[in-house]
């Protein structure tokens, strides 16, 4: 009896010990939360005011340096600030630019990092490490000396111009068209799609593998029913971060895109700065915010997925 | 990783498979390594003429040109004063949390969780429009504060899911091992804890310096005019400098990357970088 009540007083104590702990745990991870809180979840509250209208309160300043601002006309705002944007000629050529890049990039790092991955997890070898060692290298070197070397790669005296000019042959200048800005963002791109996926087919079980393997299933049946859907949630987190990382640049548009019609990021930076015109800026930010958002909720769905499985939730 | 031993025998000693993947090997070389080299080259040419295979001379005259232009100089200076800020500010601010998110549960912990994801699910550039339209009121727009702040905000993610991931792999027998034998709770701690979590809180300190040093396009909406980095001063440098110039300041900026890398690169393409990206 005596036994049983030590048994409990320790136990609660323990409870006591946690909920102390609790409260300094609660007030060590509130600091990151809070620089988030002040200047990630305020500046959007704030900009999505701002495009609708309410130039007023902390508003007031960049509603007084811009041009052309719309101010609110009925309680709820104003779209006229989304109109000004919608109707100018050059949108749709930008809308349809980013939506383009996004998607064939996206597809092109998924399917290289996809084939990459599986080829290291079931060959291996040294070609394969090789092949890894080199996918990574973008990861190391700063964005603007990647879109920089790329523009001078690509461009009317690059290297391949060159090399094909001296086999007789009209290499086409890239730089300055869309497809060098797809040949960026696969550059920039492909490292973390890489790290992710290669990472999570290496959790996958070799006793898996080569069971199937002995009930006689083949090379695709195996990547098809076993490789893929086992490491499923690193394969979405790598494709949905890749797709709102392209759709967020800027440098790689900016240096090896066209002058029009371009990303959107780099419009977001035009109108902000050279023009002068930041609650169009802010807009173009919303509707690309918007465009991500269906990208963004599957991430961070498959980000808590992942964090569940590895128990850190 | 274990290296598996798994060999499925698809025709991989094939003649036409090996020719297939030498030829991809050697079309990822020319497309990841190409550009870098041909940009390299160029910070010690004279002049290159197109379509000749080979630059017209070599001259060490444009890195004399970089040492001599106070802009130039200025930028480097700026990069050097503030990154090492970031990562310090960025370190005071998310260790403890990294620490706590491993250990501890909390009221709202999955919260914290979800909004740091979250911080991340926003496609940058429109991000910074946002903060920067904030930055006017609070004054901060071509301050180094504003840019500490933006660039502070590029290094959470890194300073509080690779540690964190670093922690929980600390194992707690060990810990409460030593709490058995006597050792006080700093000093387990201090002795077993941090000391086996530091390769971890090494990598995290190594990208978000290189976060930082990178950061070009918040940096450039909300510093310039009034304040360059490295990276931003890059953007006038391509459109309005001779190539090798621009080709000169890419190698001195690539020079942290580098040496970082190369002292961090076990732990980088071991487990660590890849743990915290798991939740990148």
């Amino acid at each position: 009896m005596t036994l049983f009540k030590e048994v409990t007083a320790v136990e609660s104590l323990a409870v006591k010990k946690t909920a102390r702990l609790s409260l300094l745990g609660f007030f060590m991870a509130m600091p990151p939360v809070l620089v988030i809180i002040s200047f990630i979840g305020a500046p959007i509250l704030l900009a999505l005011a701002f495009s609708l209208g309410f130039i007023t309160g902390p508003n007031r300043i960049v509603a007084l340096i811009g041009q052309e601002i719309y101010p609110k006309t009925s309680w709820w705002g104003t779209l006229d600030a989304f109109k000004s944007v919608i109707n100018d000629s050059r949108f749709p050529g930008d809308l349809k630019t980013t939506l383009t890049v996004t998607i064939v990039s996206t597809t092109l790092v998924i399917i290289m990092a996809l084939g990459m991955a599986i080829y290291q997890r079931i060959i291996g070898g040294r070609i394969a490490s090789i092949l890894v060692a080199l996918s990574l290298v973008p990861l190391f070197v700063p964005v603007v000396i990647s879109a920089f070397a790329l523009r001078t790669f690509y461009d009317g005296t690059g290297f391949l111009k060159t090399v094909f000019y001296h086999i007789g042959l009209n290499f086409p200048t890239l730089t300055m068209t869309s497809n060098a800005v797809v040949i960026g963002v696969i550059w920039t791109s492909l490292p973390f799609a890489i790290l992710m996926i290669s990472s999570g087919m290496q959790s996958v079980p070799d006793a898996l593998i080569e069971s199937a393997q002995d009930a006689g299933a083949g090379f695709l049946r195996i990547v098809a029913t076993i490789m893929i859907p086992l490491a499923f949630v690193p394969i979405v987190i790598a494709t949905t971060f890749t797709a709102i990382g392209i759709m967020g640049s800027f440098t790689i548009p900016y240096f090896l895109g066209a002058n029009q019609p371009t990303m959107l990021g780099v419009e977001i930076s035009n109108f902000f700065g050279p023009y002068n015109r930041p609650q169009h800026s802010v807009v173009m930010a919303f509707i690309i915010f918007s465009a991500a958002a269906g990208i963004a909720i599957l991430y961070i769905w498959a980000n808590i997925r992942s964090a569940h499985q590895s128990g850190r939730i | 990783m274990t290296k598996t031993q798994t060999k499925l025998n698809l025709q991989s000693n094939s003649w036409l498979v090996r020719i297939l993947l030498l030829g991809f090997l050697a079309f990822m070389a020319l497309f990841i390594l190409g550009p870098l080299i041909w940009l390299a080259i160029r910070a010690f040419v004279t002049g290159w003429t197109f379509p000749n295979l080979f630059p017209d001379g070599f001259t060490l005259r444009w890195w004399k040109v970089i040492a001599g232009d106070e802009s130039l100089i200025n930028a480097i200076k700026n990069s050097l004063i503030i990154s090492p800020i970031v990562v310090i500010v960025s370190a005071v601010i998310c260790l403890p949390a990294a620490y706590a998110f491993s250990r501890y549960e909390f009221w709202g912990r999955k919260t914290f969780i979800i909004g740091i994801f979250a911080a991340n699910a926003f496609p940058k550039i429109g991000l910074y429009a946002s903060i920067a339209t904030l930055f006017y009121t609070l004054n901060l727009m071509g301050t180094i504060l504003g840019v500490i702040i933006i660039q502070v905000l590029g290094t959470i993610i890194y300073m509080t899911w690779i540690p964190a991931a670093a922690f929980s792999s600390v194992s707690r027998n060990l810990e409460d091992a030593a709490r058995d034998a006597g050792a006080s709770k700093i000093r387990v701690f201090w002795d077993i804890t941090l000391r086996l979590a530091m390769p971890g809180i090494l990598v995290a300190l190594v990208m978000s310096f290189l976060a930082a040093f990178d950061e070009a396009q918040g940096t450039y909406l909300v510093g310039v005019p009034t304040l360059y980095t490295m990276p931003t001063k890059m953007y006038a440098l391509v459109l309005n400098y001779p190539v090798q110039i621009s080709a000169v300041f890419s190698l001195l900026l690539a020079i942290p990357s580098v040496i970082l890398i190369t002292m961090a690169r076990k732990q980088i393409i071991g487990g660590q970088l890849a743990d915290g990206f798991q939740i990148k």
